[in-house]
């Protein structure tokens, strides 16, 4: 008998670094907690590693002998339970630490949003048994017993070797036979698309808790001083005349494009957004005519990016040689582009009133 | 008369006479004034824009879950061929599905010249993605809901509009910054030292070399 590490990444949405399973001869159960047989992931993971595909629905296995538990819950209760038991724990929807055992859920032990793709023999370890198994054949091969195949998953991987170490037999369970497999595919299909939104709204409300409000909340300081201080006045008599003509807003989309202010009015955008707020307080007032909101946008806007642009540029993958002709090219570009842009919104603009 | 019944009919105006009572008044009041302007424009805020964005965040997350890094590869791939996609449909598929600011990774499938003009192309989509795509970008939001909640405000019915003409402008915007962009990078790299490196570059491109690729 032969077991394989496999490796199992999260996929699209998923959570968690990965994890990498060994299977031993006392610990060479996939547990598949699906329901309606076993998982097409738990059979693949089984056949890989080279240990037993189990309907744990079905049949009860130690936790002891459990690799890990193949699970679809996005939810609350079977989410948490393995990670408690730190069993290894793969979950099919993309599901992430949620749930009263949430604490339990850590990267080095959960991963979601798992398919069939995303498991694979660790390429090193495959050569390395490769001989170790055609050897292994030849020599046991009469005690070598092939378990029947569960849900059509685990064939090549689950021989296991006669005498003490035996398991009990599990009971093979067909998945997805005429009505019931239509049903149990239903279900999984309405599962999926219900878990998939649930992760998605934790994931909305995670960034709105740690990116959002953090933010709200120091804007709205700051227009509160800025405007109790009567210091908001002060900066619309400065920027409404310029955002309120043609000329002054080409005038601003230059000066946020030169080439030395730009790197610096970029982080985090954090100069366009609160004179954008500024802006629409005095939009908001009638101070500035709807029309000039468009350019506004664009002319406040004219440093996007350009303090960026070495790391833009390398997480494309570009060549030093590329970072060193591309940064001055951008900042240089701007210069032409930023009022170029300015005037297409304004005129634009006019559609908007 | 009595000290104390002078005390209760004229109230005490201590601010008003002693000069250090008057300024901890001053600065009690416009102290706990700062902060209440501050709350009332938090609130403003959170009941005005949160709702709405963290509906809309959950919406686009889940199409993007279902529709796959994957499934856009291939289309981001294809657009790179043509300078009319690499500097529209290119940047905006990336900054939809990849968002700020993993959208730039896309640039790996550029030959090397083409990757400055598409990062400008970009990273200039971040904010007007965020009228419809608020998730592509929802750090940087408040470029467009700032400017966007003073039209809500006047005018109700202008606000879609704007919507509709930011989002569309911004992409004639990306298409004449990447136009440029990579016009003045061929400038660059001809007056530099660049040439014949470049000219290699060019040639690993051709023979199918790309940095990163995902087969």
């Amino acid at each position: 008998m032969s077991y394989q590490t496999v490796r199992i990444t999260r996929g699209r949405g998923g959570w968690g670094d990965g994890l990498t399973l060994t299977p031993t001869a006392d610990k060479d159960v996939v547990l598949s907690v699906t329901n309606g047989g076993i998982h097409p992931v738990a059979a693949r993971i089984a056949e890989l590693s080279g240990s037993t595909a189990v309907d744990g629905f079905v049949n009860h296995v130690d936790d002891d002998r459990v690799l890990c538990a193949v699970i679809n819950c996005g939810g609350t209760a079977r989410i948490g339970v393995y990670p408690r038991k730190r069993i290894p724990t793969v979950d099919i929807y993309p599901g992430s630490p949620s749930g009263p055992l949430a604490q339990f859920i850590t990267e080095d032990i959960f991963v979601s949003a798992v398919g069939v793709d995303q498991v694979a023999v660790v390429a090193e370890r495959e050569l390395a048994y490769a001989g170790e198994r055609e050897g292994g054949h030849v020599a046991d091969g009469g005690s070598s017993t092939g378990r029947p195949s569960t849900g059509g998953g685990s064939r090549s991987g689950s021989l296991l070797g006669g005498g003490s170490s035996a398991p009990p037999a599990f009971k093979p369970v067909a998945a997805g036979g005429g009505f019931t497999g239509v049903v149990v595919k239903f279900g999984g299909g309405i599962g999926y698309v219900i878990n998939s939104l649930l992760a998605a709204g934790r994931q909305a409300l995670q960034l709105t808790l740690q990116t959002i409000i953090p933010f709200m909340a120091y804007v709205s300081l700051l227009i509160g001083i800025v405007t109790y201080t009567g210091v908001s006045n002060w900066i619309a008599k400065v920027v409404s005349p310029m955002v309120g003509n043609p000329i002054g807003l080409v005038l601003l989309g230059i000066i946020t494009a030169i080439p030395v202010l730009s790197p610096i009015l970029g982080p985090g955008a954090a100069i366009a957004q609160v004179i954008g707020v500024l802006m629409g307080t005095q939009i908001a007032t009638g101070a500035l005519a709807v029309q000039y909101a468009l350019p506004t946008l664009f002319a406040i806007d004219g440093q996007v990016g350009c303090d960026f642009v070495p790391v833009g540029l390398s997480l494309g993958e570009a060549k030093p040689e590329t970072v060193a002709v591309g940064v001055p090219a951008v900042l240089f570009s701007r210069l032409i582009t930023s009022p170029i842009a300015v005037i297409i919104a304004y005129l634009a603009g006019f559609l908007v009133a | 008369m009595n000290p104390l019944l002078l005390a209760v009919t004229n109230p005490p105006t201590v601010g008003a006479t002693n000069p250090i009572m008057k300024a901890l008044t001053w600065f009690a009041t416009h102290f706990i004034g700062l902060f209440n302007a501050s709350a009332k424009s938090f609130t403003g805020l959170i009941t005005g824009i949160l709702p709405l964005l963290i509906v809309l965040l959950t919406a686009m997350y889940a199409v993007t879950t279902w529709i796959g890094e994957e499934r856009v590869t291939g289309a981001v791939r294809w657009s790179g061929k043509y300078a009319v996609t690499r500097y529209t449909i290119m940047p905006i598929l990336s900054m939809i599905m990849l968002t700020n600011p993993m959208a730039y990774t896309f640039g790996r499938f550029l030959p090397e010249r083409y990757k400055p003009a598409f990062y400008d192309s970009a990273v200039s989509f971040c904010h007007p993605v965020t009228s419809f795509f608020p998730h592509a970008n929802a750090g940087e939001i408040f470029v467009w809901a700032g400017v966007s909640a003073g039209v809500l405000k006047v005018n109700p019915n202008a606000f879609a509009k704007l919507a509709v003409l930011y989002f569309i402008v911004g992409i004639v915007v990306i298409f004449i910054r990447g136009v440029v962009t990579q016009w003045i990078t061929t400038l660059l790299i001809r007056r530099g030292s660049y040439k014949e490196v470049f000219a290699q570059f060019d040639l690993a491109y051709a023979e199918g070399h790309i940095q990163g690729d995902l087969a």
